[in-house]
């Protein structure tokens, strides 16, 4: 997967800022251009993070709905992708903190689902093992080795996105692959 | 164990989940968007729309409070001309009536006024069922008159009878319609136009315009 290319050229940032500034005053074509642009991130993030597409879209609308509603206070000391995906962080966290039935639902759909993109020559329980100890990961690096491994987002964007220091991000992956080594032992020392 | 080749494996097992673990399906974006719109741009559709609302809001509340002043201000003239009649032994310069009549004037007038814009905000709203959606202006327009019903409510209107039971069942229309939401939109439409009906209150409105010189505060 190609790393995120959160980062805009100088001539989009301009653009952006532009829309911005238009969808603070109402402007609804300029707020639908910048949800354009960042919804499609958002929720492929915010799935990533719950694992069920009601969820996820529920998650994406939150997140822009507050984004839209804060934007006036956006005053452009960061990139719009990175406060965005601030701001999707948090609203995903709370949300998935106040419903404790989202581990309860990672079920056999969210599997089927897994197996109908599956390719390469790794074993179906092996990948089912792979997913429940990503899953059982405390959150912070949970959410770390998601973003910058999974979804593969710099360990710049992903201390921005979870307001932490690009070392705490390096750091966090690299504790949540020993954790994933150690609770996958048996199943490497077989391979 | 072979640190470097479980490494070497983590990374493969990984590369593999970047494919498979929890691999979003296509996004409803433009049903999302819809619920965007509706939520982040509901209070801020037009500045025009909101200050003409506003500010006809703050002149029906100024309207009232002014008429409270004046009625008050009146009322003890009033009993000063009376108090000042029996002493000095001759009759007051004004008649009571005439005098209830100059005091309950603002008040009148603000309830025309009120009665006016509820009438355009009923009509505006759609019928149960329409394609139209409802503008998002209206349940803050429905807010500003709720605060006005309130008002008229508390004041010398509110003690005719008749004017009472219509400002109670506007007052209950007016707060159905402040908390229209887009998603419960057509049920709580149908709430309201069954409201509308039951209780008879465009005609109402309009008999009470056409009577409101008559009321006796």
């Amino acid at each position: 997967m190609p790393r995120a290319a959160i980062a805009s050229s100088s001539g989009e940032a301009d653009d952006e800022r532009s829309l911005i500034a238009r969808a603070v005053v109402g402007d609804r074509v300029a707020a639908r251009k910048l949800y354009d642009a960042h919804a499609p991130r958002v929720h492929r993030l915010t799935y990533r993070f719950c694992g069920d597409a009601d969820l996820a879209a529920d998650l994406t609308q939150d997140v822009f709905v507050l984004a839209f509603r804060e934007l006036p206070k956006f005053r452009g000391e960061s990139a719009f992708s990175t406060w965005l995906h601030r701001v999707a962080v948090t609203v995903s966290l709370n949300a998935m903190r106040k419903v404790k039935r989202l581990r309860e639902r990672e079920t056999d759909l969210d599997e089927a689902r897994h197996h109908e993109h599956e390719s390469g020559d790794v074993d179906p329980d092996l990948r089912t093992r792979v997913a429940a100890a990503i899953d059982a990961l405390p959150e912070g690096l949970r959410l770390a080795l998601v973003m910058h491994t999974i979804e593969g987002y710099t360990h710049a964007e992903v201390a921005g996105a979870l307001g932490i220091a690009e070392g705490t991000s390096k750091a966090r992956v690299f504790e949540a692959r020993a954790r994933l080594r150690k609770s996958l032992g048996d199943y490497l020392e077989e391979l | 164990m072979d640190a470097e080749k479980d490494e070497s494996t983590l990374d493969a097992l990984l590369s593999d989940a970047a494919r498979t673990y929890r691999v979003p399906p296509a996004p409803p974006l433009d049903a999302i968007w819809s619920q965007v719109e509706a939520r982040a741009f509901v209070m801020t559709p037009t500045r025009q729309g909101r200050f003409a609302w506003r500010t006809l809001g703050l002149a029906m509340a100024a309207s009232l409070l002014i008429g409270v002043a004046v009625g008050r201000v009146s009322a003890r003239g009033d009993r000063v001309a009376t108090e000042t009649t029996v002493v000095a032994g001759r009759p007051p310069a004004q008649s009571p009536v005439s005098q209830a009549k100059t005091a309950a004037e603002p008040y009148q007038r603000a309830t025309e006024e009120f009665l006016g814009s509820t009438a355009l905000l009923l009509a505006a709203l759609p019928r149960t069922g329409s394609a139209d959606r409802t503008s998002t202006l209206l349940p803050e327009q429905a807010t500003q008159l709720l605060t006005t019903t309130r008002l008229l409510l508390d004041s010398p209107v509110g003690a005719n009878p008749r004017m009472k039971a219509l400002l109670q069942d506007l007052e209950l229309v007016l707060a159905q319609v402040a908390r229209l939401q887009p998603r419960r939109e057509s049920a709580e439409l149908t709430m309201i136009s069954q409201t509308l009906e039951e209780r008879d209150l465009v005609p109402r409105i309009r008999s009470a315009v056409t009577d409101l010189s008559a009321f006796d505060y």
